[in-house]
């Protein structure tokens, strides 16, 4: 893309990420704060396609809708007000997290705007996907291969975690109501 | 225009706003959403780095790769033990996650 | 790609979604007329815009569009003839699944700005369907991917032009329509949003422009859906004796009516046995797929 088209999609994009970013702590209701979450990573999965870095971008799409809705699943599961017409204050700590935040933020950004980086503006030249699949398969074949491995332990690991009784699959008791 | 320390910048606040959700919410679902964003602003940050100084770089391609992944994996290893904590307290709440605590 | 292709594509958009809405009447045995139908829902829109006595807002009336947008997005991808190829990204075959994944948020949006119950069981059930069957969609693009060696859909309809994917993996075909036509909401996996189950499914609610709306998303999807079906699996635009797009749409409209047609003859599966065949055999099956491909690559295509 033409460095104006880049700056064109850029700054709406991104203060738009901001904005939802931003959003998804401050609404009371779950659905809208999950899928505020999931509009704040779609935005910047398109950011990536806008830094020529489509394959990224497109990755990042792809995965993040079904992750978010997940989520959303989650949060009307364990909320307790997923309609949020209660309006409850969720928030603990307000001001210290507000402050923190607005200091690690604000300190990281000055950081990144003052270094003497030496980057240029560059006509991307960015590895197309046959350059990542050859990485990947190639010389990262031994972190891939880690990350597999790592994927398929949450899976087992994850449901053990969750799953009624734990490892040794005792069952609720005969009594117990069926709460979760 | 858009230039490296604009991303940085951009990723810099995303981050800020992820480090709110983590230190400030009360449910620890939104605290993973907290974390969700801060992973999101270190992957902005490597595709900045890729579009403006290592334009040819494949290995931080599969870098962002492996963030990806991370995500995703970290995002369900924390909703399963919310799942845990859930059955057996009854409660989601950090606040009332309190037994080490002196 | 020239710069009047997005027009193309809303204009393929708006003809194909009355040429599906007339197979729809052909394969129920009705004779279709297009023209009415199309003057009876443009008749549709005059109804007022209307929404439930408590609802979200937001949600509510930002789902169609959102729906319409991965319709789109979707249709995009596929690629009609030599000389329009659609949006022919680099990454299309991994941008397809990433549009049709935007379905699943669109539905529960839907359901949950209904406002009541049902509406939102039925988005519910579309989440817990589609966690299952957007993996396969994905895993056997890959798989059909790899022997093209490139991800942009016109390169993977030019490697099957001695031989059609669907005779190459026919394993990955019977693990990609059923998924396929689960996200393009059509029966037999329609358990979320058909008119008969749970109080009308996701879509209940909507009237007037929504509702108009809704419906023409579906039919876009089912186009984008049947189209790249015949672009991955029956060799697209190759054929001996007709010209590229006649073979292209030919292929599409049979995809198309085989979908709507097993639709009709199929019982409406339960939830239950949609995940389990989610999970038990389309995903363990999509991964072996992949396998499969990868050693036909290296035997065949190399």
């Amino acid at each position: 893309m033409s460095d104006l088209a880049t700056a064109l999609v850029f700054w709406p994009v991104g203060a738009l990420m901001l904005v939802t970013a931003l959003y998804v702590f401050v609404t009371s209701s779950m659905a809208r704060a999950g899928l505020l979450l999931l509009a704040a990573l779609a935005l910047e999965g398109l950011l990536f396609l806008a830094l020529a870095s489509e394959f990224l971008g497109v990755l990042m799409l792809l995965m993040m809708s079904a992750e978010m809705v997940i989520m959303v699943f989650f949060m009307v599961m364990f909320m307790p007000d997923p309609g949020g017409l209660m309006g409850m204050d969720m928030v603990h700590d307000k001001r210290r997290s507000a402050g923190a935040a607005v200091v690690v933020g604000l300190l990281l950004a000055v950081v990144a705007v003052l270094t003497d980086w030496p980057a240029q503006m560059l006509p991307p030249d960015a590895p197309d996907v046959r350059a990542i699949g050859f990485e990947v398969m190639g010389r990262s074949m031994f972190s891939f291969l880690f990350a597999g491995m790592a994927i398929l332990f949450t899976i087992v690991g994850g449901i053990m975690v969750a799953k009624q009784g734990g490892r040794y699959g005792v069952g609720a008791p005969a009594g117990e109501a069926r709460e979760g | 225009m858009i230039t490296l320390p604009v991303v940085l910048a951009f990723a810099a606040v995303l981050f800020g706003i992820g480090l709110y959700g983590v230190l400030g919410q009360t449910n620890a679902v939104m605290v993973i959403m907290g974390v969700e964003l801060m992973l999101g602003a270190a992957m902005l940050n490597v595709v900045g780095f890729l579009r403006f100084a290592h334009q040819d770089s494949t290995s931080g391609a599969f870098f962002v790769l492996i963030l990806l992944t991370l995500m995703a994996l970290e995002a369900a290893i924390g909703f399963g033990l919310v799942i845990s904590t859930f059955r057996n307290r009854r409660t989601a709440e950090v606040d009332d996650l309190t037994d080490l605590s002196g | 790609m020239s710069d009047l292709t997005p027009f193309a594509i809303l204009a393929l958009a708006a003809v194909g979604a009355v040429a599906v809405a007339s197979l729809e009447t052909l394969v129920a045995g009705f004779r279709p007329a297009p023209l009415g139908a199309t003057r009876q829902a443009l008749a549709g829109l005059r109804q007022p815009i209307s929404h439930p006595t408590t609802y979200d807002g937001w949600l509510f009336h930002l789902a169609p569009g959102l729906l319409l947008l991965a319709a789109l997005a979707a249709l995009a991808m596929v690629p009609w003839a030599p000389g329009f190829r659609g949006i022919d990204l680099e990454t299309g075959a991994i941008l397809f699944p990433a549009a049709l994944a935007y379905v699943t948020p669109a539905v529960f949006m839907a359901g949950w700005g209904g406002g009541s119950p049902l509406p939102v069981i039925g988005g519910f059930r579309f989440i817990a369907l589609m966690l299952g069957y957007a993996m396969p969609i994905a895993m056997v693009a890959t798989a059909v991917a790899a022997p093209a060696g490139s991800l942009r859909p016109s390169d993977i309809v030019d490697i099957q032009a001695t031989v059609p994917m669907a005779l190459a993996q026919p394993f990955s075909l019977a693990l990609w329509l059923p998924a396929v036509m689960a996200v393009a909401l059509l029966a037999p996996f329609d358990v979320a949003t058909a008119p008969h189950e749970l109080g009308g499914g996701a879509f209940e609610r909507y009237t007037g422009l929504e509702a108009a709306l809704v419906a023409l998303a579906r039919r876009v999807l089912l186009l984008a859906v049947a189209g790249m079906t015949a672009a991955f699996f029956l060799s697209g635009w190759h054929g001996p004796l007709l010209p590229d797009w006649l073979w292209m749409a030919v292929k599409t409209a049979a995809v198309a009516a085989l979908m709507l047609y097993a639709g009709r003859r199929l019982p409406r599966l339960e939830t239950d046995r949609l995940l389990t065949l989610a999970w038990k055999v389309a995903v363990p099956g999509a991964i072996a797929a992949i396998v499969l491909a990868g050693a036909e690559t290296l035997l065949f295509y190399s």
